[in-house]
């Protein structure tokens, strides 16, 4: 008895969760008209408001855009991330831990406080409206260094050792031993990064002023709130959608190897 | 292959000294075996010349080449470790090939190496298998194809059979000694089993404390200990060391002795020292006596007894060996004069 009020409870659970987005879905795919229905069901299916969409905004354009920062940035973190996680947790250097704690202390460091110095340096470099300006300011990240750098404190020391002696340098040490046994890490920091580069808006707004060097979020913010929408829900929705499902699509890839290292994660830290 | 000069080598963690002041020469291709108890630096020394520390003073090179300074990887060194440490996600195959594939050797020389290796090793069938798929002793013979698919120019190996149940250990064992038969390179083995260190030491190097004891064949270490430690480290059961002022019938051997003696040369006798047996041990044909003299404990190794004669508490008479009988210093433990 207990267990069937426990499995309704979460039945309710699931679907108060879950419905907004079945709702959202369907509502992208109904007529304007019928949107504001609760009901997911309709007979007017249509693909008309993503129709719509391609129509007025360069949204393939900004998809690609949006995938090309977001995927550099990506390949960059785990590669420069992990550099530094095992240069702080393998190597023995001077000023090590202060290193660390800066790391640290630039991770308590509110975007918003930054934002101003970074665009003026963006300026500067006359590295606005280009893809510089979206890459490079997030292609190493303390959230990576600080994870990969837990991580890798747990690898055996005399397998490094071997590995040493078998004649790899910190490199070949890195990348041949210790990425092949870190995959976890490696699609724990992946998918964090993607998705949060992939979400950020703020940012772009403030470097990309052509439609052309566009993110995906950032135009359909701006279709959104801007106007071009015309104030049509439909057209918002299904702009919102297509937002969403790269991500989700990513997400279902790695979702095993994502919680299995959430577990993992907490367990040692 | 190279001969390895290790000289004035002192390495310190913190306040510790895990080796001190230790100098050795080790000829090209020769099995040398560093043998002392749990602690007493062997590993550090051997990381030391594996360039996976560095020493606080001292040199350390190969042939006429000082290599002191050198990475592991510049010193063309092979290791064999103690947890066998292979790499987990690859499988026997890949992790032999591993250090020819580093070194860029091509594709169709690694893999006659690696089989040439396996078939040496009889672990032809296990090489597409991974490191958690292998037992402890197959592990092992992986780690050590791993170390003889490219000719270093030493061997290292840290206490490569102490994982190893007891049978398996005595059969890696001659393998290991086939090997270095073979391929004649020149090998670091460290170990606090003096079994192995007898069985396959060319040469041992007895240690204690991070200081170097003794060296020498290990027979003649064992027949010519420089000292008390080194006396009771080698054979089993461990020599007799009786201090001589406790006993009057130890008196002509001089004020403030350590005499030692083996337990084989202890014979039992009709009428001679009175002791008391307090245990006994039975392995095949030989017994091994524990004999209570006063509050000492006297170790006798004997074939001449039968099983129903060892009741606990029963009088047994001993008689040294006179010939045998080892003098040492009682504060210093050095060795006075052999008989
Ligand atoms: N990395 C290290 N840091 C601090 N102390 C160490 C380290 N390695 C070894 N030691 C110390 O040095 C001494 C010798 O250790 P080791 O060479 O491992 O001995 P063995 O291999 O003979 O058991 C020990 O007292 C050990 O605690
Ligand atoms: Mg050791």
């Amino acid at each position: 008895m207990k267990r069937i009020i426990f499995y309704i409870l979460l039945l309710i659970a699931t679907l108060i969760f879950v419905y907004p987005f079945i709702w959202m879905t369907t509502a992208s795919l109904r007529p304007e008209r019928e949107i504001s229905y609760l009901s997911p069901l309709s007979r007017n299916f249509s693909f008309g408001s993503y129709i719509t969409v391609f129509k007025r905004i360069p949204i393939v354009r900004a998809f690609l855009n949006s995938l090309i920062v977001s995927s550099s940035i990506t390949i960059s973190v785990l590669i420069f991330s992990s550099m530094i996680g095992y240069a702080l947790s393998r190597l023995k250097f001077k000023g090590r831990e202060l290193i660390f704690m800066v790391i640290l202390f630039t991770m308590m460091i509110p975007f918003q406080i930054t934002l101003i110095p970074l665009y003026v340096l963006m300026v500067k470099l006359g590295w606005t409206d280009t893809y510089q300006a979206l890459i490079v300011p997030g292609m190493i990240s303390a959230f990576g260094i600080l994870l990969f750098r837990q991580y890798f404190k747990a690898f055996p020391k005399s397998i490094i050792d071997a590995a040493r002696v078998d004649g790899c340098s910190d490199f070949g040490i890195l990348y041949r031993i210790i990425w092949p046994n870190s995959i976890p890490a490696l699609v724990t920091v992946g998918i964090i990064t993607f998705m949060n580069t992939w979400n950020n808006v703020l940012w772009p707004l403030v470097v990309i002023r052509k439609t052309s060097f566009m993110t995906m979020p950032q135009m359909v913010v701006l279709f959104t709130v801007g106007g071009q929408a015309e104030a049509q829900v439909g057209v918002q929705l299904a702009s919102a959608m297509m937002l969403a499902i790269p991500i989700v699509i990513i997400y279902m890839i790695f979702q095993r190897h994502f919680i299995a290292s959430m577990a993992h994660t907490g367990i040692k830290g | 292959m190279s001969s390895v000069r290790i000289e004035n080598v002192t390495k310190k963690f913190g306040k510790v000294f895990a080796v001190k002041d230790l100098s050795l020469d080790i000829k090209e291709g020769e099995f040398m075996v560093f043998l002392g108890p749990s602690g007493c630096g062997k590993t550090t020394i051997l990381r030391i010349v594996g360039g996976l520390e560095t020493p606080t003073k001292g040199r350390v090179y190969f042939g006429d080449k000082d290599v002191t300074n050198f990475r592991p990887k510049d010193r063309n060194i092979a290791m064999v470790f103690q947890s066998y440490s292979l790499y987990p996600h690859l499988t026997a195959y890949h992790n032999i090939a591993f250090p020819l594939r580093i070194a860029g050797k091509k594709k169709e020389i690694i893999k006659k190496r690696v089989m040439e290796t396996a078939e040496l090793l009889g672990i032809k069938d296990l090489l597409h298998k991974r490191p958690r798929e292998l037992s402890g002793g197959q592990s092992q013979r992986v780690a050590v194809g791993r170390a003889i698919v490219r000719e270093p120019t030493l061997f290292l190996f840290d206490e490569p059979l102490s994982n190893l149940d007891a049978k398996l250990r005595v059969q890696m064992r001659a393998e290991l000694a086939h090997i270095h038969n073979e391929l004649k390179i020149t090998s670091v083995y460290v170990t606090h089993d003096q079994i192995e260190a007898m069985t396959l030491g060319q040469r041992i190097a007895v240690l204690k404390d991070g200081v170097l004891q003794q060296v020498g064949k290990p027979m003649e270490v064992y027949e010519n200990p420089k000292n008390a430690f080194v006396a009771s480290f080698l054979g089993s059961p461990a020599m007799n060391l009786l201090e001589g002022k406790k006993f009057s019938f130890l008196s002509s051997y001089g004020k403030n002795k350590l005499v030692g003696i083996r337990p084989s040369d202890i014979s039992i006798v009709k009428s001679g020292i009175e002791t008391t047996l307090d245990a006994a041990e039975v392995i095949g044909n030989e017994i091994i006596l524990y004999l209570k003299l006063g509050d000492n404990i006297i170790t006798v190794k004997t074939k001449s007894l039968k099983p129903s004669q060892l009741k606990p508490g029963t009088k047994f008479y001993i008689k040294f060996n006179k010939e045998k009988i080892y003098l040492f210093n009682a504060d210093t433990g050095e060795k006075v004069k052999s008989s």
